[in-house]
């Protein structure tokens, strides 16, 4: 049964994100604002990565490729040709979303952990192509962007910038996320996934649907790689394209909850601040401790709580969610 | 020309021994449906256990065999127990994401436990052995060995035996086998144990080749993917064909062309079979369309 969804943001969602950019603003102090530029980045990216593995079914375990293509595209045109990153991040995001299409077409007929590892050993094509043509990508001593402030160059001395453009961001995706849940493609999208066979007798071209999610997601997180580089001024292929960081956009939507906006939001809300936290102040004496709890958890979450802790809440307020 | 035979050869050996790494993989996959993401951790503790064996007790990882085999069957059946058998009822999402989740807590809890130094055992051949123009390691040599012996064993168990026979009905009608009274539930917790032990056996065969440290697994299952794949995912001959195409490739371009760029080309042979030939060289029919929603 479907039940009926939301096709608009509400009100009350856009206060609550609204509440929590201002309080990473005005009361964090700057260190501390690291980490809110990363919750805000990352739910935007599991997001993204959720209208693939979510809203059609298509798990990818190489969504950092799209992230490294759209980081790489912004940076190298604004480096090489000094083009500004306000339109870079965009020729990034098209780059990627082409990528997503092409990736999705080549593995249409594979399901399952076929289509897993694909998207893996694709991601790892472009990972090694990054570390060896040195001549576009710097290779693995990578490329940096001179930290030269100025709203040209997307690039600010200030951290409260960086919330506000994160945040920007994820009330985007977040939007665009309701938005096609009611949308007629988001019926598309949940038919394909749910029964290919009957969507496609009932006049749905399951291909066609799948890689044109497979491209949104992977258009709008090669935006985010964009936003990264701008952000994090540097860009190494061993960090930018590894399975690592696949795996992570990944279990942020499944931990959160797949297939539904607020799970990926959720997800990236309790677990990169709790990550992050770990990683500071115990990184020097149990590096890894925080990754030990992270997966734990997640493993918790997908034995007892399939449907994440969206789900769960949804199921503890009377069992009005998806799953 | 001699070059050439001997990279082909090398190859050849080391490929048997990548075969042997994905033999367990191949097995779990047949039969349970299940790819286990921490196969690659599952090698890493045992390559650890070999490790531990000769370091501290000056034994040879040959003899860590007798106590590195065992354990990881009672690990695997461990696993099995507490994660593999509650999930399989559950979408195919909860599988792929809690074995993914269990990867990176070994991995963690390795590098918690062993920091993230490399650790390798002493050589115990002073010469490699001639064969007519050629050279190769010992350990290789013994590697490639053990992986026929365990190719012919694990062909006449599925073959000959009661178990075999159970394990095989398994795979072809579920349903019916357990309606003819074989006990489903036991049957999947022996293979992903028994899986278990095989991964055990190529960790003690690897241990004198290769270091160890914790990402140690991420290197290899990527190998042992793309050779359960190539070879027909649930197929003990395809793996050991599947593994000495990707030893011979890996040999090759490792000398004609940058060692990296060679890892590049197992990736793209790896999507170039699954675009054309998703069932792979030897597969059963019908393995790629296993979907995520059934």
């Amino acid at each position: 049964m479907m039940p009926r969804r939301g096709s608009r943001v509400s009100v009350f969602e856009l206060a609550l994100l609204a509440v929590f950019g201002v309080l990473a603003i005005a009361v964090l102090p700057p260190t501390m604002q690291d980490i809110a530029v990363l919750t805000f980045l990352w739910a935007g990216l599991a997001l993204a990565w959720n209208l693939a593995g979510g809203y059609a079914g298509l798990i990818s375990f190489g969504h950092a490729a799209f992230f490294g293509i759209g980081a790489y595209a912004s940076t190298i045109l604004f480096v090489n040709l000094g083009l500004t990153p306000w339109i870079g991040i965009w020729i990034g995001g098209l780059i990627a979303g082409a990528a997503g299409a092409i990736l999705a077409v080549i593995c249409a007929r594979l399901r399952g952990p076929f289509f897993i590892l694909s998207t893996l050993a694709a991601s790892e094509v472009v990972r090694i192509a990054a570390l060896n043509w040195a001549t576009l990508t710097g290779g693995p001593e990578g490329l940096s962007i001179p930290p030269v402030p100025g709203l040209a160059n997307m690039v600010f001395a200030s951290k409260d910038a960086y919330v506000i453009m994160m945040l920007v961001f994820l009330v985007a995706v977040f939007a665009f996320t309701k938005w096609l849940e009611g949308s007629r493609y988001g019926y598309y999208l949940f038919a394909v996934r749910d029964d290919a066979d009957a969507a496609s007798a009932a006049g749905v071209n399951p291909l066609l649907v799948r890689t044109v999610a497979m491209a949104l997601s992977a258009g709008i997180t090669g935006i985010g790689g964009s936003l990264f580089a701008q952000y994090f001024l540097y860009l190494d292929p061993t960090f930018m394209i590894s399975p690592e960081l696949s795996f992570q956009f990944a279990l942020l939507a499944a931990v959160g909850g797949l297939g539904s906006a607020v799970g990926p939001v959720l997800g990236s809300f309790l677990i990169t601040p709790m990550s992050e936290l770990l990683r500071a102040y115990l990184g020097n004496h149990a590096a890894g401790l925080h990754l030990v709890i992270y997966s734990g958890l997640l493993i918790v979450v997908m034995l007892y709580f399939p449907g994440g802790i969206a789900g769960a809440l949804a199921r503890l307020s009377g069992g009005r969610g998806k799953r | 020309m001699s070059t050439l035979g001997q990279l082909v050869l090398s190859g050849i050996f080391l490929g048997g021994i990548y075969a042997l790494m994905s033999m367990g993989l191949t097995l779990v996959f047949g039969v349970l449906r299940v790819v286990n993401f921490a196969h690659g951790e599952f090698l890493m503790v045992a390559m650890y256990g070999a490790w531990a064996i000769t370091f501290y007790l000056g034994l040879n990882p040959y003899i860590a065999a007798i106590a590195v085999v065992p354990a990881m069957f009672l690990f695997g059946a461990l696993v099995h127990r507490v994660m593999i058998a509650p999930a399989l009822d559950k979408p195919h999402l909860v599988v792929v994401f809690a074995t993914m989740g269990l990867s990176i807590f070994m991995q963690n809890v390795a590098l918690m436990a062993m920091t993230a130094d490399l650790w390798d055992v002493p050589p115990m051949f002073a010469r490699s052995v001639t064969i007519g123009p050629f050279y190769f390691k010992a350990e290789l040599l013994i590697g490639f060995a053990v992986t026929i012996v365990c190719t012919i064993l694990l062909q006449w168990l599925i073959r000959a035996t009661y178990l075999g026979k159970a394990i095989r009905a398994t795979v072809q009608d579920g349903e019916a086998a357990m309606l003819m009274g074989v006990p489903i539930p036991r049957i999947f917790l022996i293979t992903f144990a028994g899986g278990s032990a095989l991964v055990g056996i190529a960790a003690c065969v690897m241990m004198p080749l290769f270091s160890v440290f914790p990402t140690v697994g991420l290197n290899f299952v990527l190998i042992a993917f793309v050779i359960v794949v190539l070879g027909g995912m649930g197929s003990i001959e395809g793996a050991l064909l599947g593994g000495i195409c990707i030893g011979v490739v890996q040999s090759l371009s490792g000398y004609y062309v940058a060692p990296a760029y060679g890892q590049m080309f197992y990736f793209i042979l790896f999507l170039l079979v699954m675009i054309f030939r998703p069932n792979g060289f030897l597969g059963q029919k019908g393995a790629a369309n296993i979907g995520i929603n059934e």
